[in-house]
C-alpha cells in the first residue's frame, strides 16, 4: 500500500514539536475559535459523520477510503507536475 | 501503511482475543469516537506487562515486533509491522509536556470505553478527556488541530444532552 507524500516543509510544520509556550498560545487560539462559528461548522461535520457512519467499523472504513483517495490524488498531482 | 478492510478486521479481532490490556489511541481512536480525520497510522498503548500477550495474538496475522519485549520496555515503544505499521507505546505513564500532567496507563485503562467493532470484537479507547491528554504529549501543530476537534466533539455531546 502507498502512503501519501507531502512536502518536507508541510510535514515539518505539522509534526515538529513546538516549544510549550508556543503550543499553548496556538492551542488557546484554536479553542477560542470554538466560541464562534467554527464550533457550528465542526459540530455539523461531526454530526454528519456520526449519523452517516454510526459504528466504529464504518467510521474506520470511511477514513480508509478517504485516505486512499487522497494518496491517489497526491500521486496524480506529482505525476503531472 | 493503510490497512485493507480485512486486515483491519483481523487486527481488531486479534487485539480483542489477546487478553492484553491495550488501548487504541491517536487518530484512529478519534475516528472511532466519531471525528472524521485522515490517518494511515495505528497507535496502540499496551500495558507494560502485556507485550508478549499482544505479540502472540498478532503473530498469526503476520505482524512482527521490531524489538524484543525487553527492548520495548526499555525504550517505551516498538512497532508491529507487515504491510501494516502499528506504533505501540509501552510506558507505564507519560507526562504532558505543556502542563506537566502525568497520564498513567492504569488510570486511563480503568476509565476506558469499550466500543463494539464487530460481533464479539470490542475495541478499547480512552475517554475523551484522556485522549485529549495524550494529545499534549508531543506538542505538535497536528495535536492542536486534533484537540480542537475533540473539544468540538465534547461540546457537541454536551449540547446534545
Amino acid at each position: 500500500m502507498k502512503t501519501a507524500r507531502v512536502s518536507k516543509e508541510a510535514e515539518a510544520a505539522w509534526l515538529e514539536p513546538l516549544p510549550p509556550v508556543e503550543f499553548e498560545r496556538r492551542l488557546a487560539l484554536a479553542l477560542a475559535e470554538l466560541d464562534g462559528e467554527e464550533l457550528e461548522n465542526l459540530s455539523s461535520l461531526i454530526g454528519w459523520f456520526q449519523r452517516r457512519y454510526p459504528t466504529p467499523k464504518e467510521r474506520l472504513a470511511y477514513a480508509r477510503r478517504r485516505y486512499e483517495g487522497w494518496v491517489r490524488a497526491a500521486d496524480y498531482a506529482a505525476r503531472i507536475k | 501503511m493503510q490497512a485493507t478492510g480485512p486486515e483491519e478486521d483481523e487486527l481488531f479481532a486479534a487485539l480483542a482475543r489477546s487478553g492484553a490490556r491495550v488501548l487504541l489511541i491517536g487518530r484512529q481512536a478519534m475516528i472511532v469516537l466519531g471525528v472524521p480525520v485522515m490517518t494511515s497510522d495505528y497507535d496502540l498503548w499496551v500495558h507494560i506487562d502485556d507485550i508478549d500477550r499482544l505479540n502472540a495474538a498478532v503473530d498469526p496475522i503476520g505482524l512482527v515486533p521490531n524489538r524484543t519485549s525487553a527492548e520495548a520496555r526499555q525504550r517505551g515503544r516498538y512497532v508491529l509491522e507487515n504491510d501494516l505499521h502499528v506504533d505501540v507505546m509501552v510506558a507505564r505513564a507519560a507526562t504532558t509536556k505543556d502542563t506537566d500532567e502525568k497520564v498513567g496507563f492504569d488510570d486511563v485503562w480503568a476509565r476506558r470505553q469499550s466500543l463494539s467493532y464487530a460481533p464479539g470484537v470490542d475495541v478499547a479507547v480512552p475517554t475523551l478527556d484522556d485522549l485529549i491528554r495524550t494529545k499534549r504529549w508531543a506538542l505538535r501543530q497536528k495535536d492542536i488541530s486534533d484537540i480542537q476537534l475533540l473539544e468540538a466533539l465534547r461540546r457537541t455531546r454536551t449540547e446534545g444532552q
